[in-house]
């Protein structure tokens, strides 16, 4: 009962199916092509690009949770890259200080955007600048080194398990766990739901807000020190595909792009997923010129697919 | 400057020769003993959304074509990404995967492929880097000495000007190292002229629609200018710009497209006539890293570094260098494994690098 | 008033509110009983909602008290306030989140269910709640709530606010509950209302259905224009009583100039009566006619009327089969919501007349700008829209000028039937007047017009009104029958009563 219970909210769940079957079927075109994908070296090779993308997307999808969209996360990702491969490496106290103001920022920019009532897409916008200006000021050409730890970090080789997967199941279990289990976690999707309800329940909707922005901005700059700890240097313009690449992941998750309606263990798969388009194209031997058009195809398809399963229930 | 000369002349001769280059000048993995008929050698590509690029690309393919024909090497791939580095990176981690036994890369940016590159060295793959370089210590280094060209071009206008007066920087890719070594050589070049002032720069990535544009921004706000220092590709928007707005023509540093060249020559037949050089990359330089590669896999001894003669093109030999371009191409020859076998020699050795070979247009 | 003021739970002494100039409230006082349900019942627009926002704490008053269990509590006085003495609200809209599920709604309303195993009690607390309301239910607490259909919502919605987990539930609002709710399951919420209430919970009850208010509630509130208009037991009372009381002497205004009775000009509309509905009255619109759409807001007439401008743009006929509208010439749409699909803002006075006549002014796909601009002086003219000249920048214009602009808009099409959509809401008087008397005389000179108005009043300028209830017209009302109780009368009306009435 109890069992049966779980299985259908699980089932339940935004389409987690849905990614799930397309990261496998990927996966094993991928291992058909090429076999030797299919070992501890060759996953954490092919999926290693996916971890910055994870953190991305999970970003995205706190603030997606509050019916927002976050137009300045790669840049970001940029920032938090320029910092840990200058200032963290020189003055670590410095730089933690820095990465933890920049989390305080993006909470302020959460505030910012609830008080003034302002449109979240244009004042992302506007901060995705300001974070690629900072990110040149403070590494104005690509250099700098990562700090030691977190290149061993990336480079470390945990058992049983490559690292992109296991940062990838970590990530999401703490993401899901708080935002989806959690009690506060309901209040937060609740205020992307009907922010009305919510406060008549008595929350204020600037902390709920505060603290989802405040979430994107943490799950930004882990994503930036995995980004630094792949690269092992710092670069100013490294992480603007990210803005896209952290939406798409989300949207192919099963999340909306209104309504609160989001699923961390579905960006987590959506991250790979748009990872591995590429990938896939490389591995058939199809042009890769064709990648671009690929990931936006994808989106497409996954837009109309879920159309589609609303049109046959409704 | 003595290598300019001798390249200068080189090309004249090849050009009027018009003989083959590559006839029979390859012998299948010859250096270094070890056959490499049973390998592949792949490119990671940055960008490839400009003329310099695609002209890169066709080079790649005529050298690892004719490679692959003759059984040289096994099999070839080209794989772009669209100037991002992450993407870039993930390419190269697929490749790394893919058993190439060499990857040869053209980097989006000078560090944030290192971290990728080390991973295939640390899977024995051989790695090449060429153009925008990757400073990955594992990696080869096919180069040219961007400082120079800097530097060359800075004395070069600072003769003409007299070491006085205005002059406008065009620059190319923002963040690459193409772009960090030729303005770093022009500033220093321009150190030893103190009345010569640097109004004004702008980027117009080595596009001449882009230059166009960006110069034709700035152009309103600057004083008259006397010459332009430009990093190829961008000489013809430039002069576009200053056309438009009405500007006497200054003196433009040109590059190697052929509209550039076409704009030289019709300036220069023009009452008044017009002087100027042209000094470039050119980009048959992916052909000569794939050779570097294949010389690698056979087991030859390269140095880490290889130099690589900057393309110079002067006023005489202005019409020679038209007759071999087509029309919207960019001129450049296509090296052979048995030149870049003499280049490595000259590199190992501290001696002049062999004559360039005879441009070749292909359209 | 109440007989018992030192026992009320709750108590609101001369509430008032205001949106602007708009004043909802006027001095409202209430006085809520524990264990006792109190009805209040009101025209639309009477504050029935507003009043119950404010004791919900979910709105502030401008003026007032509010004393809970015999405490001063105005200062304060929130919706965590509310909630943590035992004040819970069915608001008219739902209050839930779609994209939860019905026990993560529960969660959002109840702060102590929270650390270890929240879920399973959130579960367990909204299936108890269901239960004891609605049995057999049949909802699912891992349900998302969207996914359910509204009346389960309503269900949800109610239960929630009658569970209980740290403090004990003391007064219910429930404004409109029976509204999505099927017979069996209104029939549930009433009868669970008058345990509750043996339980000494108290109750404040909003319904259109007066036998509901009347069969349930011991004390009845009537609302009227921000004012109490009276308040009594529900014994003794009546309907037609309560309608009266809801109701206001009939507008002072005489009807304009004659008005063009016959019904002998040219069929513009028509729709017949859809027998399967229960509806026995068919709608017939003909030239030189003012017809009045009136009922409750909300009941079909809006869409009624974008059918029959729909119609206009397709051939005459929208859709084949029972109810389809036939529409004969063209037709112009006036809508009372100017800023969403009205006005374009950035635009001219004149522009903004004239754009519904671009194609035909235009010539060779020229627009020649003198007659334009000619047109446009011509209706600003006869409207007299107040404003230097017809350049002058829409928004610059008075809300009732703007209105006027789109008047004149459809007035300049020419078009044979114009519809309008409550165009006057929140216009002033005097502008009003002046409309009402170029109705008249566009009427007049042939034009036939089809008129949703919220506003009762304003029914006497037409010729004749159809009432609507649930999308169905349920009266047919001639100007010399018009009468607002009548009107309220039919705006209440069940299918029940229409069959009970017989053709």
């Amino acid at each position: 009962m109890a069992a049966e219970a779980r299985a259908r909210r699980l089932a339940l769940r935004p389409g987690l199916a849905l990614p799930a079957l397309a990261f496998l079927l990927m996966l094993g075109a991928i291992i058909a092509a090429e076999p030797r994908v299919a070992s501890y070296f060759g996953l954490t090779v092919l999926l290693g690009f996916a971890m910055p993308a994870i953190f991305a997307a999970l970003a995205q999808m706190a603030v997606i949770a509050a019916g927002d969209i976050d137009l300045g996360i790669g840049p970001f990702l940029s920032l938090v890259n320029c910092i840990a491969a200058t200032w963290l490496t020189d003055r670590p106290a410095a730089g933690l200080a820095a990465l933890a103001g920049l989390v305080a920022l993006y909470a302020a920019m959460g505030a910012l955007i609830h008080a003034r009532a302002l449109p979240a897409i244009v004042v992302t916008l506007g901060a995705s600048f300001v974070w690629l200006g900072l990110a040149i000021l403070v590494l104005p050409t690509p250099g700098g080194a990562a700090p030691a730890w977190l290149a061993a970090v990336a480079a470390w080789r945990p058992p049983l398990l490559p690292l992109p997967l296991l940062v990838g199941l970590l990530a999401g279990a703490a993401a899901e766990w708080l935002l989806m289990r959690g009690a506060y976690g309901v209040v937060l999707r609740g205020i992307g739901g009907n922010p009305r309800a919510v406060a008549r329940g008595g929350w204020s909707l600037l902390r709920a807000r505060m603290s989802l922005y405040a979430a994107a901005g943490l799950a930004g700059v882990l994503g930036g020190l995995a980004l630094t700890g792949l690269d092992t240097s710092g670069d100013a313009t490294v992480g603007g595909q990210y803005t896209l690449v952290s939406i798409a992941a989300v949207i192919v998750g099963g999340g909306e792009f209104t309504g609160g309606v989001v699923s961390p263990a579905g960006a987590v798969l959506g991250a790979f997923i748009m990872l591995l388009t590429g990938s896939l194209l490389s591995f058939l031997d199809v042009s890769t010129d064709w990648q671009l058009s690929a990931q936006g195809g994808i989106l497409i398809l996954v837009l109309a697919a879920r159309a589609l399963r609303r049109r046959g229930r409704a | 400057m003595k290598p300019i000369s001798y390249i200068g002349r080189a090309a004249t001769v090849a050009v009027l020769a018009l003989a083959c280059g590559l006839s029979g000048a390859a012998t299948p993995a010859r250096a270094g003993g070890r056959s490499t008929a049973q390998d592949g050698i792949a490119l990671s590509n940055s960008y490839a959304g400009n003329g310099w690029r695609q002209q890169m690309l066709k080079m790649w393919n005529g050298a690892a074509g004719y490679a692959t024909h003759h059984h040289i090497i096994a099999r070839t791939k080209v794989v772009n990404s669209n100037n991002s580095a992450t993407q870039q990176a993930s390419q190269i981690a697929d490749l790394t995967l893919q058993g190439w036994k060499a990857i040869v890369i053209d980097a989006a940016s000078p560090t944030a492929l290192n971290g990728v590159i080390a991973q295939a060295c640390a899977a024995h793959i051989v790695v090449v880097v060429f153009d925008s370089l990757a400073t990955a210590p594992c990696a080869y280094k096919v180069a040219y000495n961007y400082v120079s060209m800097g530097e060359m071009e800075a004395n070069y206008v600072a003769k003409r000007l007299g070491g006085k007066g205005n002059v406008l920087e065009v620059r190319g890719i923002a963040g690459t190292s193409v772009d960090h070594d030729i303005h770093e050589g022009i500033v220093k070049g321009f150190a030893k002229y103190p009345a010569i002032k640097l109004v004004g720069s702008v980027h117009g990535n080595w596009t001449q629609s882009i230059a166009q544009k960006e110069v034709a921004g700035l152009l309103p706000s600057l004083p008259p200018v006397q010459a332009v220092v430009t990093q190829g590709g961008d000489g013809y928007g430039t002069y576009a710009a200053f056309k438009a707005a009405g500007r006497p023509t200054p003196l433009i540093i040109m590059g190697n497209r052929q509209d550039e060249l076409a704009l030289w020559q019709k300036l220069a037949s023009a009452p008044g006539g017009y002087q100027t050089f042209s000094l470039s990359s050119a980009p048959g330089v992916s052909s000569i890293a794939f050779w570097v590669a294949q010389q690698i896999l056979a087991g030859a001894k390269v140095p880490h570094t290889v130099n690589v003669p900057l393309l110079v093109i002067r006023q005489n030999e202005l019409a020679a260098w038209l007759k071999a371009v087509p029309a919207g191409g960019v001129s450049t020859p296509l090296y052979s494994q048995k030149w870049t076998e003499e280049l490595i020699a000259a590199n190992l050795s501290g001696k002049a690098p062999p004559a360039s070979p005879i441009p070749t247009g292909m359209p | 008033m109440n007989p018992q003021p030192a026992e009320a739970f709750a108590r609101l002494e001369g509430v008032a509110k205001s949106f602007g100039a708009v004043r909802a409230l006027a001095g409202v006082d209430l006085a809520v009983p524990p264990g006792r349900m109190l009805g209040l019942v009101g025209h639309n627009g009477a504050g029935k909602s507003t009043l119950m926002q404010i004791l919900a704490g979910a709105l502030a008053p401008d003026r007032g008290s509010i004393r809970i269990a015999g405490r001063d509590e105005t200062r304060g006085w929130d919706v965590r306030r509310a909630h943590g003495l035992g004040v819970r609200c069915v608001f008219q809209e739902l209050s839930l989140c779609p994209n939860l599920t019905v026990a993560e709604n529960a969660r959002i309303m109840h702060p102590a269910l929270s650390g270890w195993g929240w879920r399973r009690r959130a579960r367990a607390l909204m299936r108890a709640a269901l239960d004891a309301l609605f049995p057999g239910h049949g909802i699912d607490p891992d349900r998302q709530v969207g996914s359910l259909p509204v009346g389960q919502r309503q269900m949800v919605e109610t239960a929630r606010a009658f569970s209980e987990t740290d403090t004990a539930v003391r007064l219910v609002i429930l404004d409109e509950p029976t509204s999505s709710l099927d017979a069996a399951a209104a029939a549930n919420l009433l009868a669970y209302t008058e345990r509750a209430r043996a339980r000494g919970i108290a109750c404040v009850f909003i319904s259109h259905r007066l036998h509901e208010i009347l069969g349930h509630a011991d004390e009845v509130v009537v609302l009227r224009d921000g004012q109490v208009a009276s308040a009594s037991p529900a014994a003794g009372l009546s309907e037609a009583a309560l309608v009266e009381r809801m109701g206001e002497v009939r507008g002072e205004e005489e009807p304009g100039a004659t008005a063009a009775t016959s019904r002998s000009g040219a069929r513009r509309l028509s729709r017949p009566a859809r027998a399967s509905l229960g509806e026995r009255f068919g709608i017939d619109v003909r030239a030189g006619e003012v017809v009045g759409l009136s009922g409750l807001a909300g009941h079909g007439q809006r869409e009624f009327l974008l059918a029959a401008f729909a119609a206009a743009g397709h051939g005459g006929r929208a859709a084949h089969g029972e109810g389809a509208v036939a529409v004969h010439g063209s037709a112009a749409h006036v809508s009372g919501d100017r800023q969403n699909d009205g006005i374009f803002p950035l635009w001219s006075i004149g522009r903004n007349t004239t754009i519904g006549l671009i194609r035909r002014l235009a010539r060779a796909g020229i627009l020649p700008l003198r007659a334009e601009a000619a047109l446009a002086a011509r209706w600003r003219e006869a409207l007299s829209i107040r404003a230097p000249d017809i350049e002058t920048p829409i928004l610059s214009l008075s809300g009732g000028n703007q209105q006027k602009v789109l008047v004149a808009r459809a007035f300049a099409t020419e078009a044979d039937l114009i519809l309008f959509d409550d165009p006057l809401r929140g216009v002033d008087v005097g502008t009003k007047r002046e409309l009402y008397h170029h109705v008249r005389a566009a009427a007049a000179a042939g034009r036939a017009f089809l008129w949703y108005t919220t506003e009762n009043a304003e029914l006497v300028h037409c010729d004749r009104v159809y009432v609507f209830a649930r999308g169905v017209v349920t009266d047919q009302i001639p100007r010399a029958e018009l009468t607002e109780e009548r009107v309220i009368r039919a705006s209440f009306a069940t299918p029940a009563d229409l069959s009970r009435h017989g053709g």
